[in-house]
């Protein structure tokens, strides 16, 4: 594969990898409970500052909890999050951009009024309303990403479907006798794969910082759970005595968002037959 | 200019509407009940009925909604609940702070992209130009409010250089004209108010602004990659032009267009950013009150901040349309 000798992707992907084992092995990696709290051991430094304790390797919150099993568990929730939700916004948008590229007429029409109203709320907004109706909790924040990020996927890939369903092959295929969903499921998708995967790798970026965004404020997953974006809110408080536990979750997501970024951005490069001289 | 504009803003209008009847019934299927909050918590069952068909909450949604519509056209957009004051009031009292902070995140995007995306072009072909098109993609994966907190950590706490909550220091008096910190320093004439009120600007205007800095780089230095395909670049060369005088004087016209688009696009993206940003530097604009309320289930401010950003962004994308119609030759006389 051309793309495996990108340096990008391969960052991104190990990257990527990474987190993905750390959220998949949090139970075994992490050495506390994230829950568990320790009171004689509060706001510890890392191991390595001087006041350190080795068994708090990225030292203690203002509860006592151990930072990195935190940051371990955290990013189960974000690594699960990412990838359910832009699964599902992938799905809902590319759908109906097929419908609308391949068949015009009104279905485009209305389908594209709707991307329109959609895109007339700013995403943090239109994802802040969603959860006060839907209400605080993992599977509604994937909800309420799904149900934000869907235009994203839909204005993208149907100008793409729309150049590719007027090819003459497509028009062959449909001349030979294949009815609609064939052609469109073996002649116009294929075609549309690579833009497909570019997105759905930037989707799990964005999808990462919106569940961050929204533990922060208070509206992500419920309180029982550990999310980066609540670590963040907590470490904020204790910015003066322990910004440890402000960097270590604003790290993580740094490093998890430019994962998928890089990943994204170096599978468009090699998979876009278009890209001559850096054109992007 | 004018015609177009208002051909524009007309054709909002239907959008406006579909997005002010979703957000009424978004809102009223929620399992909050407005009557019982807006009620003492002593109120018997009956009394909160009773403020329940006076609020005419009993009704159908459509004709809810109907009602709502028409208390809207006579500007009355409910009272908050929680506050207990106009929210057509609470809206204009935030609105300029917002407005104040996105243009201000605007202006530094604007900077940094044009800037980074000619810095892009110059490299183009070179080997650091992997380099720093890296450098944009790492950039592009701090979201604002990551700068948000760092910049508070480093000049806030490290460097005690910087303000970093509220848009005034407390000591001094706000002067209230309109409403636009800034200006209403200026016309006043307090020095002092000006230069507190800027330096409480610059940590959350900086931080939202070099979020959205990158992809008008990324933009700005394809177009112009692009444009320098054009024979009409190749003709400047020829004709013995500088270099400088053709990036300058001829390809950035046209370069500029669909970077133009986008920084339509990302300013409405901004007003979403900038909620983030107010929340963490407690400025007190739209982004705070919208996120008090959300705590707070307080549907009429929900609403009316709802459909403000909406009107925001709508604005927003009916001027950059127009002004692209205006700068670009092509598509004037249609």
């Amino acid at each position: 594969m051309k793309a495996f000798r990108s340096g990008r992707v391969i960052v991104g992907a190990v990257i990527v990898v990474t987190v993905l084992l750390c959220a998949l092995l949090a139970p075994h990696l992490a050495p506390h409970d994230p829950d568990d709290q320790n009171l004689l051991a509060q706001l510890l430094p890392p191991a390595w500052q001087a006041g350190g304790d080795a068994a708090y390797p990225l030292g203690t919150d203002g509860l006592g909890r151990c930072v990195l099993s935190r940051l371990l568990w955290g990013a189960r929730v974000a690594m699960e999050v990412a990838l359910i939700a832009s699964l599902g916004a992938a799905l809902i948008g590319s759908v109906l951009a097929y419908v609308a590229g391949y068949f015009g007429g009104w279905a485009d029409w209305i389908i594209g009024r709707a991307v329109d109203v959609w895109m007339s709320f700013p995403p943090v907004v239109l994802s802040l309303i969603l959860m006060t109706g839907l209400g605080t909790g993992e599977r509604n924040v994937i909800l309420a990403i799904v149900l934000v990020d869907w235009t994203r996927f839909c204005r993208v890939l149907r100008s793409e479907v729309l150049v590719v369903a007027r090819r003459d092959y497509v028009a062959a295929a449909r001349l030979v006798g294949f009815g609609h969903w064939r052609t469109v499921t073996r002649e116009v998708v294929p075609a549309t794969i690579p833009l497909l995967v570019t997105l759905l790798s930037l989707e799990m970026g964005i999808a990462v910082v919106v569940e961050a965004v929204l533990s922060f404020v208070g509206l992500g997953v419920r309180a029982d759970q550990v999310a980066w974006g609540q670590m963040i809110a907590d470490g904020r408080e204790a910015i003066y005595q322990a910004p440890w536990t402000l960097f270590a979750p604003v790290l993580a997501i740094f490093v998890t968002v430019a994962g998928f970024n890089l990943l994204g951005d170096g599978l468009r490069r090699t998979l876009d037959v278009r890209m001559v001289e850096g054109r992007e | 200019m004018l015609l177009i504009l208002g051909r524009r803003a007309l054709s909002a209008i239907p959008i406006l509407f579909v997005v002010s009847l979703l957000l009424f019934v978004a809102l009223r299927v929620l399992p909050v009940d407005p009557a019982a909050m807006s009620m003492p918590p002593s109120a018997t069952l009956a009394e909160i009925d009773a403020m329940r068909s006076q609020m005419g909450l009993d009704r159908p949604l459509l004709e809810q909604y109907g009602i709502w519509l028409g208390q809207a056209a006579h500007g009355d957009f409910g009272q908050s609940l929680h506050l207990r004051r106009p929210v057509l009031r609470l809206v204009a009292d935030t609105l300029p702070a917002t407005i104040e902070l996105a243009v201000a995140a605007m202006l530094v995007a604007s900077v940094l992209g044009v800037g980074g995306g000619l810095l892009l072009f110059t490299l183009r072909g070179r080997r650091s130009e992997l380099v720093v098109e890296t450098g944009t993609t790492v950039l592009m994966s701090v979201p604002e409010f990551l700068w948000a907190l760092l910049f508070i950590f480093v000049f806030g706490v490290l460097l005690h250089a910087l303000p970093f909550t509220g848009r005034l220091d407390a000591s001094l008096p706000r002067p209230d004209k309109t409403g636009f910190l800034l200006l209403d320093a200026i016309l006043v004439g307090r020095a002092d108010v000006l230069w507190s009120a800027l330096a409480h600007l610059v940590l959350p205007a900086v931080a939202l602004g070099l979020a959205f800095a990158p992809p008008i780089m990324r933009v700005l230095r394809s177009s112009l990659l692009d444009v320098y395909h054009d024979d009409y670049i190749r003709q400047a060369r020829l004709r013995g032009l500088s270099e400088g005088r053709i990036l300058w004087r001829h390809a950035l016209k046209n370069a500029a267009l669909p970077m133009l688009t986008l920084m339509g696009v990302q300013f409405g993206f901004l007003f979403g950013g900038s909620l983030l940003i107010e929340v963490i530097y407690s400025y007190p604009g739209l982004g705070n009150l919208m996120v008090d309320a959300v705590r707070n289930a307080d549907l009429p401010i929900i609403q009316i901040v709802g459909l403000t950003y909406c009107v925001l962004v709508l604005a927003i994308n009916t001027l950059v349309d127009a002004l692209y119609v205006v700068l670009n030759p092509k598509l004037r006389g249609r």
